[in-house]
């Protein structure tokens, strides 16, 4: 048999304008800006680190308890609290930029003026190679997801921030929606350079003891394992549906979830819970695809993108 | 050793750790000792690890635990049995392996110049307080501790406090064992007979919050442990953010222990009662 373990793997992707050196991200808000996952894994080795949201003034986020743990994931309802872009930029991005690492900067806004004056503050950064847009986020009352849950203001949101920046924009969806596909194609007209999803599921936990809600702010978002399967059924029905990169997350804890997704059709991937359950989930989803594609004889993993048979 | 501490927290890492003892110590609450060769070195006290308990798929966050004790190339574990992840932590056998990040958090500190400290300890509040209580003991402090818990059964930790206090004082609700009443109830008299230079508190946050009154009352120094739920434990996700006098601030980097003057109390951030 050909030496097929022996193969170089191009592990090399591409989102809009932006060349990663594979195709393993971090999703926002679970990483922070990466300084503090340093000291645990190379940061140099991932695909792009994706940043917390960033908001125009500081955010204090949501009452305590913020997070509960539920079967195979956890519900957050953290609230986007974030020291503000200039605070972020002086701070985390300085930081940032020593690294050997594309930076992804997730954007969030109450308004849409505000999302527009975060994007035109982030476009005159060098050390910023994408902008995330996060339209999905369900646990702020104004703005987060109420943009993403109608093709009329996704589009809107988009069409003003594309006009703020000539970044590579990404545009973060949520599925909290009946039909994901069409939404992405509004951001797709409007100029976006790829989509990104899931954003986390809407859930709620109630402690039987007490009888009251396990959050603070009583609902919250889903995450970890429990949600993949709908989050592959949603990179699915949205690669199918626009011709701009995905980049698809829900659940990712190894490297075979990430091939799930790039199947059903993501470009690139990124790990958000998995790396609360361990700092160097990243780095073993990357070592995993690498020799997912080596033993199989595929020399690129872009090659993984959209194969799914039927 | 040197005694006055307000260190710069240490590196934390991610150990392999094997289970060499797992003890029930008393209803509902266990005692496991594992080999952690590199956070059992570096630890300090009031800090902890975040530990993984399951590596399936059923629950998946690790859970935070404070350091009791650590002993060479061992760390000690005080544990209370609430739920799936403390539950599955009873079953670990001898042999076993978990991975642990820490150590974790900023501990307790020792002011300049304390020649005479008070602990006090609700319940499972002895847990990060072992250590402590062996350092300032070393450090030629003297130590009194006042301990409290619903019966003599409850009062976990007794063994290092015995070794290393001066005064062990104890209150428990039903009257089996000291004081009938709550451990509240000694603070007072231990304030104004010793004259601690400071106090340092762990337990429920309504405990803990009055002997802070208590201690502001007698102008003494309080430092206090914080519970909060946390997913990442290394000051990233925000799960755990305390109100304090400076803003919020993460129980995981910047606590657990606070300086008790600093926190904003407010009963809406105490965890559910289990
Ligand atoms: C810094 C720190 C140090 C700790 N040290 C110790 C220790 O030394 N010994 C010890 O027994 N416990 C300690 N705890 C609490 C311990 O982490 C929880 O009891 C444990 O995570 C419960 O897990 P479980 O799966 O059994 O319970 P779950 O099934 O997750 O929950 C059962 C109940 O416990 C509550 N709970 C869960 N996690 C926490 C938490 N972190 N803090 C408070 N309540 C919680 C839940 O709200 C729920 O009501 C510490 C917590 C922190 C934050
Ligand atoms: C604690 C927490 C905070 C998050 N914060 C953000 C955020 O600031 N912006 C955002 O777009 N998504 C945020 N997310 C969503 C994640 O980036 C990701 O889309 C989602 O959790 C699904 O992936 P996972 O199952 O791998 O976690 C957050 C998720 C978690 C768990
Ligand atoms: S537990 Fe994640 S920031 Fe403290």
């Amino acid at each position: 048999m050909e030496s097929a373990h022996n193969i170089n793997v191009d592990m090399s992707v591409r989102i809009g304008a932006l060349e990663l050196r594979n195709p393993v991200m971090t999703g926002s808000g679970t990483f922070a800006a990466g300084r503090e996952y340093a000291e645990f894994m190379d940061l140099g080795r991932l695909g792009a680190v994706v940043t917390k949201g960033v908001s125009l003034n500081p955010w204090a986020g949501n009452a305590s308890p913020r997070i509960a743990e539920t079967a195979s994931g956890m519900l957050n309802s953290i609230g986007l609290q974030n020291p503000g872009v200039e605070s972020f930029c002086a701070n985390d991005l300085a930081w940032l930029a020593e690294q050997d690492v594309p930076v992804i900067v997730n954007v969030s806004g109450h308004s849409l003026a505000e999302y527009v004056a975060v994007t035109e503050r982030l476009d005159a950064e060098d050390a910023i190679d994408a902008l995330e847009l996060n339209i999905s986020c369900p646990n702020v009352d104004e703005g987060g997801m109420a943009f993403g849950t109608s093709c009329a203001a996704a589009a809107d949101v988009t069409r003003a921030v594309r006009a703020a920046t000539g970044k590579t924009l990404i545009v973060k969806l949520s599925p909290n929606v009946t039909d994901i596909a069409e939404i992405a194609r509004s951001v797709e007209a409007e100029g976006a350079d790829a989509v990104s999803l899931i954003n986390t599921l809407l859930g709620m936990a109630i402690d039987t003891d007490t009888w009251r809600p396990k959050l603070a702010r009583t609902v919250g978002g889903l995450s970890g394992p429990a949600i993949k399967p709908v989050a592959v059924r949603m990179v699915w029905q949205v690669a199918s549906a626009v011709s701009v990169p995905v980049v698809g997350m829900g659940g990712i804890m190894n490297a075979e979830d990430a091939v799930e997704f790039m199947l059903a059709g993501a470009t690139a991937v990124a790990v958000g819970t998995g790396n609360f359950v361990d700092p160097a989930t990243t780095m073993h989803v990357v070592d995993g695809l690498e020799r997912y594609c080596r033993e199989r004889g595929i020399d690129r993993v872009s090659a993984l993108t959209g194969a799914l048979k039927r | 050793m040197s005694c006055a501490s307000t260190h710069e927290d240490g590196h934390r890492l991610l150990e392999r750790v094997t289970v060499v003892a797992n003890d029930r110590v008393t209803e509902g609450v266990g005692l496991i000792v594992l080999e952690s060769p590199r956070v059992a070195r570096a630890v300090r006290p009031g800090q902890f690890v975040h530990l993984r308990i399951s590596t399936g798929t059923d629950f998946i966050l690790r859970r935070p635990f404070s350091i009791h004790r650590a002993e060479e190339d061992r760390l000690h574990i005080l544990y209370q049995v609430l739920g799936t992840g403390t539950r599955a932590l009873a079953e670990k056998r001898r042999g076993e392996e978990m991975d642990v990040i820490g150590p974790l958090g900023h501990g307790w500190e020792i002011p300049e110049g304390t020649a005479h400290a008070l602990l006090v300890a609700g319940g499972l509040g002895a847990a990060p307080m072992g250590m402590l209580a062996e350092q300032l003991s070393a450090c030629g402090v003297a130590v009194t501790v006042a301990q409290g818990a619903p019966t003599a059964e409850r009062l976990v930790g007794q063994g290092v406090f015995e070794a290393t206090a001066r005064r062990v004082l104890t209150a428990t609700d039903d009257g089996s064992a000291g004081e009938h009443g709550f451990v509240t109830g000694l603070v007072e008299g231990a304030l104004a007979t010793d004259r601690p230079d400071v106090v340092y508190v762990c337990g429920p946050e309504a405990m803990a919050r009055i002997v802070t009154a208590q201690a502001a009352a007698a102008d003494v120094p309080c430092q206090v442990s914080l519970e909060r739920l946390m997913a990442c434990g290394i000051g990233a996700c925000l799960s755990c953010v305390v109100t304090t006098t400076d803003g919020q601030r993460r129980a995981c980097v910047d606590g657990p222990v606070f300086d008790a003057a600093h926190v904003v109390w407010d009963v809406s951030e105490i965890p559910p009662k289990h």
